[in-house]
């Protein structure tokens, strides 16, 4: 399989998977998906009980509009960057042996008093201050006249597998490259396709006769094929060329998750060898 | 209530630009070429912002 990177964006990519399959191209989006690993918040830990403040002199109530399972659970969907070099899986930590410390967890705090909206740039990370979350405008919750929060939240590293939380592609997916050919001798040059083409990748070239200007937009939709009354064009899509989209959510970059994908899809790959290998 | 953090379909992050959104909406905007102008390409995330509605200021009351 040979990979040809179309798009490199930081949070978006297209690539042409060509000397592919669908199967392969398949294996390597639920990689995308489901096995690159990345830090999210699994463990928040609510102060419960009044929050005073000694300088305003006033009692604030840690009850919130919305249930605190309510806002742990929105805490987790928050993407955090993400350094793969620099952090362990929790459990198979060996500096601490899954107790947590700072090479497989980070920890946040947040602090903060109503009336206002709790954003997910309110979120400090504890000592570390450039895992600091991706964006910052996320509404948490919001908080009336006399309701605080203080919550001390730690993210460690998990895959998409156990929890979406931990999932930092989305749209990943493939089609087929498609291939339109025109019949030049049948054509009648009645430009219906030209006025039907959903995407518009069809039109009228200088001498008369219809090309398609970019060929990776089609859809493969054949409502060309289907208007054309003489039958001059046909649109096939190709099984041994792919092509396959996908973005992140700024945890890794999208150049990051297709290397960490593609290592850990040879892992799978040698594993099973290993197993075919062992049987005999 | 408040506007969920990821589109429920895809995981797209969506809640990051609500208020944007909602602001420019106001201002007499189409929904259609904000969302559009904001990137948000699938129809799956495209309706989290348009069929939200935001309950949580009148929960506040009580």
């Amino acid at each position: 399989m040979n990979i040809e990177i179309r798009e490199m964006q930081e949070r978006k990519a297209k690539l042409i998977l060509s000397d592919a399959n669908p199967t392969l191209a398949n294996a390597l989006r639920r990689v995308l998906i489901a096995d690159i690993p990345s830090l999210a918040i699994e463990t928040v830990e609510f102060h419960l009980g009044t929050i005073g403040d000694e300088a305003e002199e006033k009692e604030y109530q840690s009850s919130t509009p919305l249930f605190d399972e309510i806002i742990a659970h929105r805490l987790g969907m928050i993407p955090i960057p993400t350094d793969l070099d620099l952090f362990n899986f929790r459990e198979e930590c060996e500096e601490c042996g899954g107790e947590g410390c700072p090479n497989c967890t980070v920890i946040y705090s947040l602090n903060k008093k109503g009336p206002c909206t709790v954003y997910s740039g309110d979120l400090i990370p504890v000592g570390e201050t450039d895992l600091g979350v991706v964006d910052d405008l996320i509404p948490i919750v919001k908080l009336s006249d006399d309701q605080a929060i203080l919550i001390y939240a730690i993210a460690e590293l998990g895959t998409a597998k156990e929890h979406a939380k931990w999932q930092s592609t989305s749209g990943v997916g493939y089609k087929y490259y498609p291939e339109i050919s025109i019949d030049s001798d049948k054509c009648d040059n009645c430009k219906d396709c030209i006025d039907i083409c959903p995407v518009d990748i069809l039109e009228e070239s200088e001498d008369g006769e219809i090309i398609v200007s970019d060929i990776e937009k089609c859809k493969i939709c054949k409502s060309c094929v289907e208007t054309c009354a003489v039958g001059a064009i046909d649109v096939k899509g190709r099984e041994d060329k792919l092509i396959l989209r996908y973005e992140t959510d700024g945890t890794l970059d999208a150049e990051t998750i297709l290397q960490k994908g593609l290592e850990i899809l040879q892992e799978k790959f040698n594993s099973v060898i290993e197993m075919v290998e062992d049987i005999e | 209530m408040i506007i969920p953090i990821r589109c429920f379909t895809c995981g797209k992050v969506i809640s990051n630009i609500y208020e944007v959104y909602q602001s420019r909406v106001e201002r007499g905007e189409e929904p259609k070429e904000v969302l559009d102008d904001l990137d948000i390409e699938r129809y799956c995330c495209r309706r989290m912002l348009l069929a939200h509605q935001d309950l949580i200021d009148e929960l506040m009351e009580y």
